[in-house]
């Protein structure tokens, strides 16, 4: 894959000679600094009519890596790039190496969070999958979740990192210069909202994904490749040749809640919550739109009053019950678009007739790995899971082309009869093969039937 | 059947089973289906050899698409003409087997995909496993720019000295890794 225009460091040397006093002249070079600093941050503050938060300085971050991930290079690579720059831009940033898994789950739970004015993750997307299931398990999660998070790529799965490069406007880069990037929009500050989907499983607990659900060709590449560990970008490529050899159908039942143009709509939406909900309830707008995880409950219940059809009922009086994850103390948002999963779906979602599939796949954001584009119209809080399957009967070369034409992004113009894009708020997915992989975020989960919902902006991203 | 001369001796099974991957029963549904492969007459003679034509007409290969380069790796004809005896269809069904170890299955990969038997994987060599899996005909196989585009993403996930050919030990190196590959690469009758 090309390089495209990359990140060097240029080193510009002023020297300040305006007064006799060393020392003044030291305060005027100072204030110079401090002025140039506040200037670059400034640039970018208004995109796409939006005003973005500013991490506040000087920025104390935690930088969780792990030493093992991608090649092992996480530290070399953090020596070479990251601590200069941080160093240079003010950034206070104390260094944590993780020693295994879940280490950083149980790390962010227990941290005292004032301390930290940002979570910032060097390695896979791993690490930062264990980060945001640890800070949504504290009973504090709503402030915690609120905690600005960062990612530098350092590890075999860079698909955020990936995707923060591409939000930024600038052309894709990998490896080293994807780092430098990544270091030099942290170093920007800027911090936008994040989505954040969360999961249901027959039995597990309920868990928080960033990135991406997938299910079939695409799952079963994805745990092939993790164990690629000394490969940089290009990890797809093998895996996926060995599965096109013996290209298998998996059936199950697909259904989800798609998502209407109300909510796609950025007004309302970065102001107060309550607000919205006030004004949603008023208008009695159908079909649901995104209610947040909201601090007022009775607005969330008047909502649903008013809002849904004769099914809202089912589904008010279910959320009451008591529910598995109710027996553990509660974190994290309600899932207002959710039924449980043995019940029928809402009359408004709609359910996919075919039940023959080679894969289904749900971003969420751009990148569903360091070089391929999935979902080229995903933005980190649109609010809307990007859902994509492929029907059985593709051919192997239809869906060669198809991963090749992903590298860039064009997979959706290829006209393939056989792939579907549509956008959902929610999602249900009951596989019927009694063996399989699902994978969130790159990483397996307990196969079987699952449910997503998506909480729009729940998280913060410093994406510069 | 009935004659004596299309059924296995009963040492000449044990020898089997101790030298391939097979069972005893394996062995003996191997020998049925072989010879029905051949006429009355060939039946009476050892070591026949069957043309590849004939052994492709096995529902097991007709369908697989490296059929030609497996009668080809595990024949022993001087012709080079992927001819099989019955041992040499053994040896394909042993490498093919359940039993077969991870090392015996990519080290046959390997010959197999090295299209021009020079012992290394170069970029004809890849280019011809892509086309044997995307189809025989033109418009089913992948144009010149994403064909360079596939074996470079290959190159550079397997090329691990970058001397731009994909050698045995690289080979086994990213292929076993994909615990995949070893159900893929099976063939039971």
């Amino acid at each position: 894959m090309s390089s495209g225009v990359s990140r060097q460091r240029v080193e510009q040397c002023f020297r300040l000679a305006a007064l006799q006093d060393p020392r003044a002249n030291l305060e005027e070079a100072e204030k110079w600094a401090r002025a140039v600093r506040e200037r670059a941050a400034r640039q970018q503050q208004l995109r796409d009519g939006v005003l973005l938060s500013e991490l506040s300085r000087p920025c104390r971050m935690m930088l969780l890596v792990n030493p093992q991930s991608g090649k092992g290079q996480a530290l070399i690579l953090y020596n070479n790039h990251i601590q200069r720059m941080f160093n240079e831009a003010g950034i206070i940033h104390t260094l944590v190496i993780t020693e295994r898994q879940n280490h950083a789950r149980e790390l962010v739970k227990e941290a005292d969070l004032s301390q930290w004015d940002a979570l910032v993750i060097m390695s896979g997307d791993g690490l930062l999958y264990e980060v945001i299931n640890g800070l949504l398990e504290r009973p504090d999660w709503e402030e915690a979740i609120r905690t600005p998070l960062g990612i530098l790529p350092g590890g075999s799965g860079n698909a955020l990192a990936a995707s923060v490069h591409h939000y930024s406007g600038a052309s894709p880069v990998s490896s080293e210069e994807l780092l430098v990037s990544c270091g030099f929009l942290l170093c920007k500050g800027l911090v936008s909202r994040m989505d954040l989907v969360s999961i249901h499983l027959s039995s597990s607990p309920r868990l928080f994904s960033f990135l991406s659900l997938a299910w079939g060709f695409v799952a079963d590449v994805d745990i092939e490749s993790e164990k690629y560990r000394h490969v940089g970008a290009a990890r797809f490529t093998v895996g996926t040749l060995v599965r096109l050899a013996s290209l298998r159908v998996y059936k199950g039942r697909l259904a989800y809640l798609p998502a209407t143009k109300d909510h796609n709509n950025q007004q309302g939406l970065r102001n107060n919550m309550t607000v919205h909900c006030n004004n949603q309830a008023s208008s009695l707008t159908p079909p649901p739109v995104l209610c947040r995880p909201s601090r007022d409950s009775s607005c969330h219940n008047t909502f649903h009053n008013s809002c849904h059809s004769n099914n809202s009922l089912k589904v008010r009086r279910s959320e009451s019950t008591p529910s598995r994850s109710a027996t553990k103390a509660p974190s994290g948002p309600p899932d207002s678009l959710l039924v449980p999963l043995d019940q029928p779906l809402p009359a408004n979602w709609v359910v996919v007739p075919e039940e023959d599939f080679v894969l289904m796949l749900a971003m969420y954001q751009s990148h569903l790995a360091e070089d391929l584009l999935a979902a080229p119209d995903a933005v980190s809080d649109d609010g809307v899971i990007h859902l994509f399957y492929v029907r059985a009967g593709i051919s192997r070369t239809a869906l060669l082309r198809l991963f090749l034409a992903m590298e860039k992004g064009a997979h959706l113009a290829t006209n393939c009869q056989h792939l579907v894009h549509t956008k959902v708020r929610a999602l249900r997915l009951e596989p019927y093969s009694p063996k399989g992989i699902i994978t969130v975020d790159g990483e397996v989960v307990e196969y079987g039937p699952l449910q997503a919902e998506v909480h729009r902006g729940l998280s913060r991203l410093i994406t510069g | 059947m009935g004659t004596t001369a299309s059924q296995l001796d009963k040492d000449l099974l044990s020898e089997y089973q101790e030298l391939t991957f097979l069972t005893k029963q394996e062995i003996l549904l191997a020998h049925k289906r072989f010879s029905e492969l051949l006429s009355k007459d060939e039946r009476n003679f050892e070591n026949t050899r069957v043309s590849m034509e004939r052994i492709l007409t096995l529902p097991e290969l007709k369908s697989n698409p490296f059929r030609e380069r497996i009668c080809h790796v595990f024949s022993t004809s001087d012709q080079k003409n992927g001819s099989l005896t019955f041992e040499d269809f053994l040896d394909l069904l042993s490498a093919f087997s359940d039993s077969a170890t991870l090392e015996i299955k990519s080290h046959y990969a390997f010959r197999i995909f090295d299209f021009d038997d020079d012992g290394t994987l170069d970029c004809g060599d890849l280019e011809k496993l892509v086309n044997c899996l995307t189809g025989e005909t033109d418009d089913t196989r992948l144009t010149t720019d994403e064909m360079r585009q596939l074996i470079n993403n290959i190159l550079e996930e397997s090329d691990i000295d970058k001397d731009g050919t994909v050698n045995l030990s690289e080979f086994q190196h990213v292929i076993s890794r994909s615990p995949d590959f070893v159900s893929s690469f099976k063939i039971v009758l």
